[in-house]
């Protein structure tokens, strides 16, 4: 899907522990417009809850959630 | 601000009010003894941030309308409305506290400004003012305590990612990390973050303990964010979980606030006695090493070693020497921080604040005694367990040089056992 995508922000999150990844998206999620579309990249496995959890709670859209190798890569729009 | 607003503000301050709550309005002495206690306002040297200035906000609105002085003569009495002028004070005061209450040990009348701030934040939220991040990773933990099927495969999938560095470390293809033990003693609730996960399987393992992995993580920021619903519906998602599998104890990981809130709070929040013991994981671990179900060598741990108090499991939660003596029976090498225990420095990065950026800057301003302290004991590594205090004090050493190693406690209990595994790399 990510090949499809027009992506407006990217963010390196590697390296970051839970729930930081899930921070850092929520504090960047303002500099993409509506509609728009940030591509994630963590490392610690609990951002594959805490990311999903915190789109599903603010109203915003996970697209991809996916483990690629020893990554977990996240497509997240924001709707409102 | 209209009169049901008004009413709805003043109403908090009513619903929260007690003997304690009283006392703390009437007594302050203006002494300023508290103004040397905080971390931030000698690392600020910001007036707002004096514990006695914040909590004189809450005293304003109480004189305005619970004193008959401040009621009828208010400029008299420093009587004020809750407008939007002091109600953008009390967010600056009582969001940037980190809770650490020094103030409240150095203070003659032990005045617990942080209480007095968990009532600011009450207001802040009941005027729609609370702060939206906390709001945000508080809702998304409840989310996932409403939706825990949703969330079930990928939490088992890292579950297995992590019990194969355990076997890796462990050198036991046997070490489990067991998911949904139904009649376990122990029920192990970690934080999100898998390096909280993978150190104390180890242990557990190594100890031969019964014990099983929650599927929730304990850190709270319905607490940090000042609502106590919240706070109880996130922390209840584990107690629910502890039912159901039978456990008999809950041991919380290396996190400040998450042992306070299920020892200290969560009854009371719950209205219902706790059925279980709380034990925080360095209580297990002290347990584990005097007993001998673990073993631990000296020798492992390079350079000198200290320990920071983190002031939910310290001063607030009454733990010192557990994790010293995990410490010391690592090392000979240890040294303890000055002042120490009850009297250490908050590091800054409590309550919250790391995960707020529009106090970045007084955070790390903040951290100025914590840095004059670790800079004096002349140690190499710290031991710290608690997240918020790590990710504080990791910024402090980047930021100010100060060539430290910041690890978990349960990070060196693992790199000092004479596991037939790989060394785990710190993190």
């Amino acid at each position: 899907m990510s090949d499809e995508t027009n992506i407006d922000l990217e963010l390196d999150l590697k390296g970051l522990l839970c729930p930081l990844p899930m921070v850092k998206v929520s504090q960047n999620i303002g500099k993409v417009p509506v509609g728009g579309v940030i591509r994630a990249v963590a490392t610690d496995p609990g951002a594959m809850a805490d990311i999903p959890a915190w789109a599903k709670s603010t109203g915003n859209e996970v697209l991809q959630a996916e483990k690629e190798g020893g990554e977990f890569v996240f497509l997240v729009k924001r709707v409102k | 601000m209209d009169s049901q607003q008004l009413t709805t503000l003043t109403g908090v301050i009513d619903k929260k009010m007690n003997r304690q709550l009283k006392q703390y309005m009437d007594i302050c002495a203006r002494c300023a003894i508290c103004k040397d206690a905080c971390h931030q306002y000698v690392g600020t040297g910001d007036f707002k941030y004096l514990p006695a200035r914040r909590a004189e906000l809450i005293r304003q609105i109480y004189k305005k309308y619970f004193t008959k002085s401040g009621e009828f003569v208010p400029a008299l009495y420093e009587a004020r409305d809750p407008d939007d002028n002091l109600l953008d004070e009390l967010y600056d005061s009582a969001y940037a506290c980190t809770g650490c209450r020094r103030c409240m040990y150095y203070c003659p009348f032990s005045i617990d400004t942080a209480w007095i701030l968990s009532v600011a934040k009450a207001i802040l939220i009941a005027a729609g003012r609370g702060n939206e991040m906390l709001g945000q990773l508080a809702d998304a933990a409840i989310f996932k305590g409403d939706n825990a099927e949703m969330f079930n495969d990928v939490m088992i999938s890292g579950f297995e990612d992590i019990q194969e560095e355990v076997r890796e470390i462990t050198g036991n293809p046997n070490s489990r990390i067991p998911v949904n033990k139904e009649g376990a003693d122990i029920l192990y609730v970690a934080l999100a973050g898998a390096h909280t996960i993978r150190p104390a399987a180890v242990i557990f393992e190594e100890a031969g303990e019964n014990w099983t992995i929650s599927m929730f993580e304990a850190a709270n920021y319905g607490f940090f964010y000042g609502d106590t619903d919240k706070a109880r519906l996130i922390t209840k998602r584990y107690i629910d979980e502890a039912k159901r599998l039978g456990v008999k104890e809950i041991v919380v990981p290396e996190c400040g606030h998450a042992y306070r809130v299920a020892e200290m709070f969560y009854e009371a929040w719950s209205k219902e006695p706790m059925p279980f013991k709380i034990s925080h994981i360095l209580e297990k671990v002290d347990e584990y090493i005097k007993s001998g179900r673990i073993t631990v060598e000296k020798g492992l741990i390079e350079g000198k070693v200290t320990y920071h108090d983190p002031c939910q499991i310290g001063r607030n939660g009454g733990i010192f020497e557990q994790p010293r003596d995990i410490v010391k029976a690592v090392t000979d090498d240890f040294v303890d921080l000055i002042p120490n225990r009850q009297e250490q420095w908050c590091c800054g990065g409590g309550g919250g604040i790391v995960a707020m950026d529009e106090f970045k800057e007084t955070r790390l301003a903040s951290g100025s005694k914590k840095v004059e302290q670790l800079r004096a004991s002349g140690a190499s590594v710290l031991a710290c367990p608690c997240e918020n205090c790590r990710l504080q004090i990791e910024e402090l050493n980047e930021m100010h040089g100060l060539g430290l190693q910041v690890w978990q406690v349960i990070d060196l209990v693992v790199a000092a056992m004479p596991l037939k595994g790989k060394k785990p790399v710190h993190v």
